[in-house]
């Protein structure tokens, strides 16, 4: 066996997404599951590689997909983000361990947000120096952040808001996301929705809700014969290098970047592209701030103009790299570990399945996933079609 | 009576101990390095700098400036009754390695919170828990411009 053969993004699927569906989370991974693989043109039988995008230690959840899918030897265990899943998945196809992998991922009723969790009735006791042991949570930690950027920068709440008003537009494009049914939202409706956590108000900040998704990968060979015109990985790459919400180290924007820098020029480096080659991208924007923050770690700007940047209309639809089309984690999805929507939405691009949202001749796509800290777990995966 | 604490506390270990007796004594303690000297926060088994595990607890100061703040308004389950409150970062002011501590800020006017603001630990014993927590205040009293 070849040990360069190329790997292929086969087969996507997104279930339903929405607040509270009244659906079992395995009932959404199956359905996710059966819909990528009858989109690649695959059986279940031809699954050999696992990456469940949200698994429990020693690789539980992955034997109980193995004995689910039939009791055949698995013989790639991943996990990680849907950009890290995806890379790393393609890398062992390329290596000859594995065929055929999936990576998937579903929410039910579970979440980040402060309404998720119930008042207990005696004080919980959290590891060591837990963010919740001082009234933080996900939103406070971005919002330092943010407060910190607009300290330095002197970005503004109308700059990140902008963020937001894009991504809508495209929700509103896009009839499978949650927040497009509600219409376009103005910087105005940004800056003055509530304030969860100064300076993110409501609309700065990523929506929760349920739903799944999953993704299939062949190797070239299987690729070429299945339903849809295979994307190819070209690239990809993972990193981290802060503790889960615990370290906060100073300088937090140095001038040579952290992991979204370090997996990015990995990513465009194996992949022999450059950025000025990218004609679309999804981006993980759990917050507005995040999206600024994502175009300069990966080198679209300096740091400091990733306002400016989004103001000159890059990332618009008709922009110069149409960003988070589908919606992004602001307006289209977030389900428990959204990262592999940014990889589907850009299969879909590259397929020219995207109807009112396609970006036209799009050849070359990126996709970021991050979380888990702010900025500190990130991966990178570049996709073409030939 | 006083009402039951619902909110986190920490899980004390043989590796954090020495900082949480500290905070029981009125003191903040860090980890500094015996080996280069660096300060590292929050406190891991080794170094982070030099990967030494010849690490001492040291009492600090107690003092910095807030790094970044955010005035919070939807607090997660038992921190929704104290809303609005300040979530803050503070660059401890011992060197060479800024350390900077999550924490809350009391007695300070929401629109005198600044990046830059010096302050100072507080002790709070929990009662009815075998835990002391550690809040910030201003170092010197800060009035309102009105408004907060």
């Amino acid at each position: 066996m070849s040990t360069t053969r190329r790997a292929a993004v086969v087969g996507v699927y997104t279930t339903e997404q929405g607040k509270r569906l009244g659906r079992t989370k395995v009932s959404l991974e199956l359905e996710a599951i059966k819909g990528a693989l009858a989109d690649a043109g695959l059986a279940h039988t031809d699954v050999d590689g696992l990456s469940p995008l949200l698994a429990e230690p020693w690789s539980k959840t992955h034997m109980y997909w193995a004995e689910q899918l039939g009791e055949r030897p698995i013989t790639y265990i991943g996990t990680g983000q849907g950009e890290g899943a995806v890379a790393k998945a393609a890398a062992a196809i390329s290596a000859g361990t594995c065929n055929v992998a999936l990576a998937w991922v579903a929410n039910a009723g579970g979440g980040n947000a402060p309404g998720s969790k119930a008042v207990p009735t005696a004080a919980p006791r959290l590891p060591d120096f837990h963010w919740e042991i001082q009234g933080a949570y996900m939103t406070p930690l971005y919002a330092l952040w943010a407060q910190r950027y607009m300290h330095e920068f002197g970005a503004s709440s109308e700059d990140l808001a902008q963020v937001a008003v894009i991504h809508r537009d495209h929700a509103v494009l896009n009839p499978d996301s949650v927040m497009g049914r509600k219409g376009p939202v103005t910087i105005e409706d940004v800056v003055n929705s509530r304030m969860v956590a100064d300076p993110l108000h409501l609309l700065d900040c990523s929506i929760e809700n349920d739903g799944g998704y999953a993704l299939v990968l062949a190797a070239e060979d299987i690729a070429k014969d299945c339903r849809k015109t295979p994307v190819w990985v070209l690239g990809g790459a993972e990193a981290t290098a802060t503790d889960v919400y615990q370290t906060f180290n100073n300088p937090w924007f140095p001038e040579e970047g952290k992991s979204v820098r370090r997996c990015t020029d990995m990513a465009f480096d194996i992949a022999g592209v450059s950025r000025s080659e990218i004609d679309v991208a999804n981006l993980y924007d759990c917050f507005t701030i995040t999206m600024l923050r994502n175009l300069e770690e990966m080198g679209f700007c300096k740091i400091g103009e990733g306002a400016e940047y989004v103001r000159e209309g890059h990332t618009r639809l008709g922009g110069s790299m149409p960003c988070n089309t589908d919606g992004g984690l602001l307006s289209n999805s977030h389900n428990g570990n959204p990262s592999g929507m940014n990889v589907i939405e850009v299969v879909r691009q590259l397929r020219g399945e995207c109807g009112e949202r396609q970006v036209a001749d799009a050849r070359i796509g990126l996709a970021l996933g991050q979380g888990g800290s702010v900025h500190g777990l990130a991966s990178t995966v570049v996709l073409a079609h030939d | 009576m006083t009402a039951p604490y619902l909110k986190p506390l920490p899980q004390i270990s043989e590796e954090n101990r020495p900082f949480w007796d500290g905070l029981s004594a009125r003191e903040f303690r860090g980890p500094r390095c015996r080996s280069c000297g660096q300060f590292g926060w929050v406190p891991y088994p080794a170094c982070r700098n030099c990967f030494s595990t010849d690490i001492e607890w040291v009492p600090l100061s107690g003092r910095g400036v807030i790094y970044s703040y955010s005035i919070v308004h939807r607090g997660p389950a038992a921190f929704a009754g104290d809303v609005p409150y300040v979530v803050v970062m503070v660059e401890l002011d011992e060197q060479p390695q800024p350390m900077i501590v999550l924490g809350q800020l009391d007695d300070c006017p929401l629109d005198q919170v600044r990046v830059g603001l010096p302050v100072s630990v507080t002790f709070h014993d929990i009662p009815g828990e075998d835990v002391t927590l550690y809040r910030f205040s201003p170092s010197a009293p800060v009035g309102s411009t009105g408004g907060g």
